[in-house]
């Protein structure tokens, strides 16, 4: 009997260690240099909750089995025959739940390798999820079994008259997992070291911990391998170049569907309230900072009066949001806007000429006066003095 | 065999206990001031020495090293005597060693407060207090050293092997990173730069956790938590493994503090696999004090003491599991510089060091003044509202880290950032004040043991000097059956400190040098250019008010910080940056690119009011950059100091860099007339300015990755 326990439990071990193994094994393997969905966080909590459940199923299975095994070899040695059968049903029992999740795993990391999509896709996400509810119904499967089990087992218990532990088969699984000594027998493994009357026990190593070390260390090796030997995986340099690509690749399919690509070239002036609203709650919020809430200037120039720095056409208005003129310290804010805010606040800014505030900033810049068929186009002008002030420093202090 | 008698030296050990307390609540106080701050920048109370920057390092020195550091003074004085049967070896030496640590603590408040900060975290301290700092390290080590050479007990405990290791690695951390250029009788330069710099820093403070709030504690650990139960240690060879696995492994996985930074990613790497691996050691100590408890957890039902013992080690274990979870880049990617990290940190802090403490002092107290605890129901109670307190504390700063990490990185569909950095920043204000409700919650728990204890001391008498007697240590060692070849070293103190310190030594050495001595490790930029004399003298304004500790400077190259911030930053742009600023969290937004942003009138308003340039900000005011006058008179000794380090600038410039100065002075000042602010040139608002300004231009005509893809 203890022979073969001592065989189950090894067989546990090796299922279990192959399992672990080829879960990450399977997933670095497959992984091509380009931004896979593996870098997604989303996917990486699910893989591990996958990775989690399966441990999980393979030790209750484990317990299951135990339980079953004793259940059966209490029957059949009443029945007096060999319990050969009952290794072998014990077996066929393991493998197939171990089968069983494996066939589980298998779907989440194809899926999650197969595709050059980065970023979660639908697709995977809730393959993933399948994965994990199937998982979760194998438990539930497996924990009603169990049930089942504990409560023959009692029953058994009771018609023999035995004592009965009520939490014999979950302790005994922790007892099993962590290799304990049983606490009776803990003399054995007294080392006689006594120090200010603390004793020490040698008890083994817990298995799972010394094999969760290990897989530590050959996750390293796999680790170091795939980023600086067979370059497999994009070091951080790579990663943006590859995360640009794709954004860039993404806006400009947006920007062919939406049809909001307004440019310094098309914009029209707006004047639907909705628009100007829009622009307003903008503007108090981010543009007042400089020009005052009501466009009357502070650090930047008034916006009230006839005289522009940069032209005052709606263009002209709309290319300063969306570059700026940093080194006169407006900044771009084409990476916080979209065209069509900007086309907005650009309308807005157009809608406070001729209002008065109370305080005013003194007129800067040239006089500009509408013209109908709109402001002459500055913009080759425009990309010239940008270019020269790159080059040069443009810190205040020089 | 003839037996001695001796006695136990208690008094040392209640000073620290009295001195654990203290330190605790000032610590906790700082903390919950400065945490109140960041949702109410009024509580900065517009004065220089109560603003965030300066309090926030007398926060984490003082928990650090004044809370925990009295804490492990106490356990290690009070456990190492009975382990030895010796008392300490020199009463002499014990005195030094309390008031010495005293007096750096008191120093190093004043210094910190009075904005004297070498800018390296969890290092801040000057180099006077780091000369003062080695030299009391070393009084305890002869101290400590002098008990084992004269301990009546053939083998040393697993808990001393932990003392060895922390004191002879912690000694080599502060020596390394601590290495500066005086210039003055209170500031310094580091002597490391840059990527450099970071990556000493990050060894040091990454290993600050390591050896000073991880291995000391399991030491006590595996003193105070068999003692309290009554049950032997679970697992001898489990102790081996897991102690030298720990010490020699821990000591690589400080880069992942520097992931996705200018650091070369082989040096990350390294960083990320070494945090992986060391989950199984370190869970190694928790699974020995959890299963030591196999066979007592009724006694952990009814008892206090073991109820703070069992949370402490079970946040040691939650923390020790997320770390390397922080360590993978993916996850980084979303943790770094907000206040996940925070979060990840107080679990240690609270949970780990904090009940730890708790629990010894719970313990200690009662046995050093010979009587039971006064009430072991407000001690139950203290358990409580600690847990709800660190609860409380946690979820809002996961909660907080996670939601402003993710509204960084969103785009709108066609393609520009979703929000604002200040939006991201009052769109967290709730989970900060709810933050600041459970660190209140835990600080009047610490306050509850205190009364508990003062009556429990007022009740007994104290046992200044515990008479013992153990048999003189004979030559031949009694065995037991088997032994371990570990018994060898066991047996052997000294050897233990040279092979602790060669374990620990390797993994610092192979990723430094090449760093330092390989030039493709970080290369050269010619347009990089030393700092002029008003910006360095803005730079050190800079590192005196504590930017760092709201603001970094190190763009990582992601698509969201590139469209914020500019171009991601390169190892070759903070060549002449002694110390280098990249921060570690950003309360506020990256400053890399700062330079040139905003005119200097914005600036010069934002540091008078920063929510007249901003609404909505939390940064404090700092209005007396306006008053104080530029200290040009030291503006030559840091040119020196600078030519020292190996800046080039011109033979003899230390004579002209004042002129320089003033000139530079008057063109900020000019640009601010223009703007209708007056300002003498004189002031270090200007200096400051002018660093701002420069910060991060030097690359600015070769910004190819940002151009080409946009």
């Amino acid at each position: 009997m203890k022979n073969f326990l001592k065989k189950y439990s090894s067989l546990k071990w090796k299922v279990m260690i192959v399992t672990v193994l080829l879960s990450p094994a399977s997933v670095f393997a497959a992984g091509a240099p380009v931004a896979s969905e593996l870098s997604n966080p989303l996917a990486i909590v699910l893989l591990v909750v996958i990775i989690g459940l399966l441990l999980v199923i393979a030790l209750l299975a484990n317990i299951v089995i135990g339980a079953a095994k004793l259940n059966l070899q209490r029957f059949l040695s009443e029945k007096k025959k060999n319990n050969t059968v009952s290794k072998m049903l014990g077996v066929v029992l393991l493998c197939c739940i171990t089968g069983v999740a494996f066939a589980a795993d298998s779907p989440a990391a194809t899926t999650a390798t197969d595709s050059s999509i980065a970023g979660l896709s639908s697709t995977s996400f809730y393959a993933l999820l399948s994965v994990i509810f199937l998982e979760l119904i194998i438990l539930i499967t497996l924990l009603f079994n169990l049930k089942k089990l504990l409560q023959s087992e009692k029953l058994a218990a009771s018609i023999q008259g035995e004592e009965v532990v009520p939490e014999t088969v979950l302790s005994g699984w922790w007892e099993k997992v962590n290799s304990f000594v049983p606490m009776k027998e803990e003399a054995q493994i007294d080392l006689g070291h006594n120090y200010d009357g603390i004793r020490e026990l040698d008890n083994r190593l817990p298995p799972w911990w010394l094999y969760g070390f290990y897989v530590c260390i050959i996750f390293a090796a796999i680790y170091l391998y795939r980023y600086h030997v067979a370059h497999s995986a994009p070091l951080s340099g790579e990663e943006l170049k590859i995360e640009l690509a794709k954004a860039d690749a993404d806006k400009q399919e947006y920007l062919k569907k939406a049809g909001n690509s307004v440019d310094e070239n098309t914009v029209k002036l707006l004047t639907d309230a909705k628009d100007l609203d829009a622009a307003k709650a903008i503007f108090t919020s981010i543009c007042a900072a400089c020009h005052k809430p009501d466009g009357g200037g502070l650090v930047g120039p008034n916006l009230t009066d006839d005289y522009w720095i940069h032209g005052g056409s709606i263009k002209d208005i709309f290319k300063t949001i969306k570059y700026g003129w940093p080194e006169k310290g407006m900044q771009s804010w084409k990476d916080n806007y979209t065209p069509l805010q900007i086309a907005q606040l650009a309308s807005y800014v157009k809608s406070l000429h001729g209002t008065k505030p109370a305080v005013a900033k003194e007129p800067q810049g040239t006089l500009y006066v509408e013209e109908k068929a709109g402001a002459t186009d500055s913009t080759k002008a425009k990309t010239d003095s940008l270019k020269t002030t790159a080059d040069k420093k443009v810190t205040g202090a020089k | 065999m003839q037996v001695e008698k001796f006695y136990y030296d208690n008094k040392s050990v209640k000073m620290f206990a009295y001195a654990t307390m203290l330190w605790g609540i000032v610590g906790m106080l700082a903390g919950l001031l400065i945490a109140v701050q960041i949702y109410l920048p009024a509580a900065n109370f517009d004065l220089p020495f109560t603003t965030f920057g300066r309090v926030r390092p007398v926060h984490t020195n003082a928990v650090i090293f004044a809370f925990v550091g009295n804490g492990i003074f106490m356990g290690v004085y009070y456990s190492l005597q009975r382990l030895c049967k010796a008392r300490m070896f020199s009463d002499v030496l014990s005195k030094i060693h309390f008031w010495g640590w005293q007096l750096i603590i008191v120093l190093a408040a004043v210094t910190l407060l009075s904005g004297y900060t070498s800018g390296k975290e969890y290092a801040e301290l000057e180099w006077p207090i780091d000369i003062l700092i080695t030299l009391i390290w070393v009084v305890f080590g002869i101290n400590m050293f002098g008990t084992l050479i004269k301990r009546r007990e053939s083998h040393i405990y697993v808990a001393i092997w932990f003392y060895i290791a922390t004191w002879v690695t912690v000694a080599m951390l502060h020596i390394v990173n601590s290495f500066e250029v005086p210039f003055s009788f209170m500031k310094s330069y580091s002597f490391y730069a840059g990527v450099q710099d970071a990556l000493v820093q990050w060894w040091y403070g990454h290993n600050a956790v390591a050896f000073f709030l991880t291995t000391p504690y399991l030491g006590v650990m595996y003193y105070f938590l068999p003692k309290a139960a009554n049950r032997p240690v679970y697992s001898y060879r489990l102790s081996i493994i897991h102690f030298w696995a720990l010490i020699f492994l821990y000591i690589w996985a400080g880069p992942h503090h520097l992931l996705y930074t200018a650091l070369p990613d082989w040096a990350q790497s390294l960083g990320t696999v070494f945090s992986v691996m060391l989950i199984a050691p370190s869970w190694g100590g928790m699974l020995n004090g959890l299963f030591t408890l196999r066979g007592a957890w009724d006694k952990v039902r009814e008892e206090p003491v073991l109820k703070f013992f069992v949370v402490a080690v079970t946040c040691y274990g939650m923390s020790t599991f997320e770390g390397p979870m922080l360590a993978l880049k993916s996850v980084n990617a979303i943790s770094h510089y907000t206040d996940w990290t925070v979060a990840h940190v107080h679990v240690g802090a609270l949970g780990w060091n904090g009940f730890m403490t708790f629990g010894m002092l719970y313990y200690l107290i009662p046995k050093l003044f010979n009587t039971p605890l006064y009430s072991k129901k407000l001690a139950t109670n203290h358990f409580w509202i600690g847990t709800i307190g660190i609860v409380l504390y946690a979820i809002p700063m996961y909660w907080a880290g996670f939601t402003q990490a993710t509204m960084w990185k969103q785009f709108t569909d066609d393609g520009t950032l979703k929000f604002q950095f200040l939006e991201t920043v009052t769109h967290i204000i709730p989970m900060y004040i709810t933050r600041s409700i459970g660190g209140a919650i835990y600080l009047s728990g610490a306050l509850l043991m205190i009364y508990n204890l003062i009556k429990t001391i007022k009740a007994g008498s104290f046992v200044g000097d515990e008479a013992a007697e153990s048999a003189a240590l004979s030559k031949v060692h009694e065995t037991h059956g088997k032994q371990y070849w570990h018994r060898w070293i066991e047996a052997r103190p000294i050897q233990m400190l040279i092979i602790s310190l060669v374990a620990v030594a390797i993994g610092g050495i192979i990723e430094m040098l090449p760093t330092f001595l390989i030039k493709s490790n970080i290369p050269t930029i010619a347009s990089v250019k030393p700092y002029t004399a008003l910006e360095l003298q803005g730079r050190d304004i800079y590192i005196r008010e504590g930017c760092y500790l709201c603001h970094s400077q190190m763009i990582r190259p992601f698509r969201d910080e590139v469209a914020r911030y500019g171009e991601y930053s390169k190892a070759g742009e903070f060549v002449y940056d002694h110390p280098f600023q990249w921060g570690s969290k950003r309360t506020g937004p990256d400053l890399a690119r700062i330079g040139g942003k905003y005119p200097d009138s914005w600036h010069y308003n934002h540091m008078w009011d920063p929510r007249s340039m901003s609404p909505g900000s939390v940064m404090p005011t700092y209005t007396w950059l306006f008053d104080n006058k530029i200290d040009t008179a030291i503006t030559p000794a840091k040119i020196r100091a600078m030519q020292t380090l190996g800046v080039p600038y011109p033979e003899g410039y230390d004579k002209k860099a004042n002129a320089d100065l003033a000139e530079q002075a008057k063109t900020i000042q000019a640009n601010l007339k223009k703007d209708k602010l007056d300002t003498p040139a004189d002031r270090e608002i200007v200096a400051l300015i002018a660093y701002l300004q420069r910060v991060g231009t030097d690359i600015k005509g070769q910004q190819k990755t940002a151009a080409a893809f946009k």
